[in-house]
């Protein structure tokens, strides 16, 4: 009975979410399309957190999708979906050539070098003006759906679902144990069977197949790609920002951190628009500072105190 | 007093509705956080004042709505269908950054609003538009079209001022879209004429600040002109830097989108070149400036420092006299705007400008409605900038060379 009721929750949230643009307008529908996009790569980066590894490389493997979606779909003349699919799976062969490197590092070292990650794709793409189009970047010839604003919002929908399932599955599956035992400590973790690199290398590849999924379908539905803002340090600080004030460790933490930063900023643009953004830097700060677990770490304290 | 009370919110509530029916709508975004867009925002507001304090148009008030793009394409398209579909305006305009209007583009083809752009440099823009959109009124030169100003404007000097000598030019660029976007349309412009090189640093305003390797670059090749294409936070620091270097090109130009507020006060800053379309010296040639200038000051007590203020300025007023000029039939019976006739008035526009110039309407490589096409070459002389070029509008003769370091 307690399985069953613990579904209701978020098969009511679904299928609100499927519903949501058959009663509010494109404007709703866009804001909230953006707001799945952070609530999507916040979660990522909280799935690789819950083992204790802070990870920069947001911005590097969303843009690295970004980009090779758009120019397999301009160039190879892929269609949207494939060109979809072949973005995510580039980012996550790369995290997955990548992570038998930098997952040997740990702590600070292994934060800077995926920090290092989206600067060196920018500079890449940047100066190789041939084949990526340079700092100019690249436009497609059209964007996906025809601009549809329900079908665009359905798309960034299903993957942030995709991503949730996936967050869900690692909160759920032994593996949560194997990336909690890793966190608390690395040589109790190891004695006790854990392969560490193992399942840290599969946690990096499969967050970053999804962060290369996301920036892949966000290509498709804006139609162009430039290193500055594929690459921008904002795909890294905000997840970063919303993951935190949610509350780390967990599937909810970052969905209810993104729904209230990703609406506190667009409220507060419209509120004060000459200086939200002092607003909502000071709103980050305040949150980071004395909420440091989060909402959740919050709510988790409350109800620890209670029972205590 | 409760029947008062009930009354007085309807009289208030039919009031603001017989307004609010009346107003023409535009929607506006601009970078509200960076100093182009804050300003723009602002002096469109001014000339929205302007034009309701003189009885409107058509009998009917302006409102300018303003939404902040944050430079960011998602949050400019939100902003797009925010002002289309929840605050039902009848025209877009502003706009700063290119990326922002690539992301826009779709949005605006969707919904066909007629729009005067201040913005969007980038020919990258222009072929996202495609050749069909001529709901799309462009005010902002495309960057081909700036650089061959430039080229047309040294030219001129050259001929005027036959000590300027230009051989060797050198054009430092910062290493984003913005900045090689300026190297790569000056090398085929001036490539064919001059000797040209060029070197690139990363921008004060994205984290950088060192310009010793661009510098001495720079000095190896012995430019007769220096130019360098950045934002207004590398203009002191680079001037710091050449001083340091003892690096004296006999023209030192600077073409930032906006300087620094206060920089004119600041020694190194004389004599130093600029490009842009405005400075507040064409006060003194053109009485649409001084009005813009004057009425700027005294509404937000600050100086324009940013030409995007009376472009945006000019913006609401083509807007307005082309409406003006199509009258009633701007509008159909239902309300809607007829494109075909306020596009039409749009065509025939010819204003003389804040900025000094008669803005038309013309076509340009692929769009239709291109407005200006020059940018100016300017001079810091005594704190003020100075027109150098157009000579229409020249303001003071140029400092030259360039004064070796005290």
């Amino acid at each position: 009975m307690k399985r069953a009721t613990s579904y209701i929750l978020p098969v009511a949230l679904v299928a609100l979410g499927v519903l949501f643009p058959l009663f509010f307008g494109p404007y709703p529908q866009t804001v909230a399309r953006t707001i799945f996009k952070y609530m999507a790569l916040a979660l990522t980066w909280d799935m690789l957190f819950r083992s204790g590894q802070v990870s920069f490389g947001i911005a590097g493997f969303f843009g690295l999708g970004t980009y090779a979606a758009a120019l397999l779909a301009l160039k190879a003349g892929f269609s949207y979906p494939l060109a979809i699919l072949a973005g995510a799976l580039i980012s996550g062969i790369f995290a997955y050539i990548l992570g038998f490197l930098v997952l040997r590092l740990r702590g600070t070292y292994f934060s800077i070098t995926t920090l290092a990650l989206a600067e060196i794709f920018r500079v890449i793409l940047r100066n190789w003006t041939s084949f990526s189009g340079g700092p100019e970047g690249i436009v497609l010839p059209q964007i996906i759906f025809n601009g549809d604003s329900r079908c665009l919002y359905w798309i960034g929908l299903a993957v942030l679902l995709v991503v949730v399932v996936v967050s869900q599955y690692f909160e759920k599956s032994k593996l949560h144990f194997s990336l909690i035992s890793i966190r608390d400590n690395e040589v109790s973790a190891q004695t006790s069977g854990v392969n560490i690199f193992r399942t840290l290398l599969v946690v990096f590849t499969v967050t970053s197949f999804l962060q290369g999924l996301i920036g892949a379908v966000d290509v498709v539905s804006v139609g162009y790609a430039m290193p500055d803002s594929a690459f921008d340090s904002n795909y890294t600080l905000l997840p970063l920002a919303m993951a935190l004030l949610g509350g780390q460790h967990s599937t909810w933490g970052p969905i209810i951190g993104s729904v209230l930063l990703g609406v506190a900023s667009e409220y507060l643009k419209l509120k004060i628009p000459y200086g939200h953004l002092l607003v909502y830097g000071v709103i980050i700060i305040l949150v980071i500072l004395f909420m440091p677990e989060g909402l959740i770490g919050l709510f988790r304290k409350k109800k620890g105190a209670k029972r205590g | 007093m409760k029947k008062f009370l009930i009354l007085s919110a309807l009289c208030i509530f039919l009031v603001s509705a017989a307004f609010g029916q009346g107003t023409i709508k535009i929607g506006g975004t601009w970078p509200l956080a960076d100093v182009t867009g804050e300003q723009g925002s602002k002096a469109a507001q001014l000339a929205v004042e302007e034009i309701n304090k003189a009885g409107g148009v058509l009998g009917r008030k302006l409102e300018l709505i303003v939404i902040d793009d944050e430079l960011k394409a998602d949050k400019g398209v939100a902003a797009i269908e925010k002002l289309v579909t929840v605050d039902k305006v009848d025209f877009l305009m502003g706009g700063m950054g290119s990326g922002v209007a690539l992301g826009q583009v779709p949005t605006m083809k969707k919904y066909q609003k007629i729009v005067i752009s201040t913005g969007a440099a980038s020919y990258k823009v222009e072929e996202a538009l495609g050749k069909d959109a001529d709901w799309y009124f462009h005010l902002h030169p495309w960057d081909y079209e700036q650089g061959a100003s430039y080229l047309q404007g040294w030219n001129d000097i050259r001929k005027k001022y036959p000590a300027v000598k230009i051989d060797r030019m050198f054009l430092a660029y910062e290493e984003g879209a913005f900045g090689k976007a300026s190297y790569d349309s000056s090398k085929v412009m001036f490539g064919k004429d001059y000797n040209f090189d060029g070197a690139s640093f990363k921008s004060a305003a994205l984290g950088g600040g060192d310009y010793s390797a661009m510098i001495e670059a720079a000095k190896a090749f012995k430019p007769d002109i220096f130019i360098w294409a950045g934002y207004d936070a590398d203009a002191l620091p680079m001037l710091e830097a050449a001083k340091a270097m003892k690096f004296n090109p006999p023209l030192f130009v600077g073409a930032p989108p906006g300087w620094p507020k206060d920089f004119g006060k600041s020694p190194l800053a004389d004599n130093v070149m600029l490009y842009g379309m405005w400075a507040p010296s064409i006060n003194d040639v053109n009485p649409v400036s001084l009005k813009f200038y004057n009425g700027f000051v005294a509404k937000y007590k600050a100086e324009p420092a940013t030409y995007f203020a009376p472009l945006s300025y000019s913006a609401v007023y083509v807007l307005a006299n082309a409406l003006q000029k199509a009258g009633k039939a701007a509008f159909k019976a239902d309300g809607s705007v007829d494109n075909a006739v306020v596009i039409k008035a749009l065509e025939e526009t010819k204003y003389l400008s804040a900025l000094g110039e008669t803005i038309t309407f013309s076509p340009s490589n692929i769009i239709k409605h291109q407005g200006i096409r020059n940018q100016k070459i300017l001079q810091w002389q005594n704190g003020r900038q100075e027109v150098i070029w157009p000579f229409e509008v020249q303001t003071k003769t140029p400092v030259y060379p360039f004064p070796a370091w005290k």
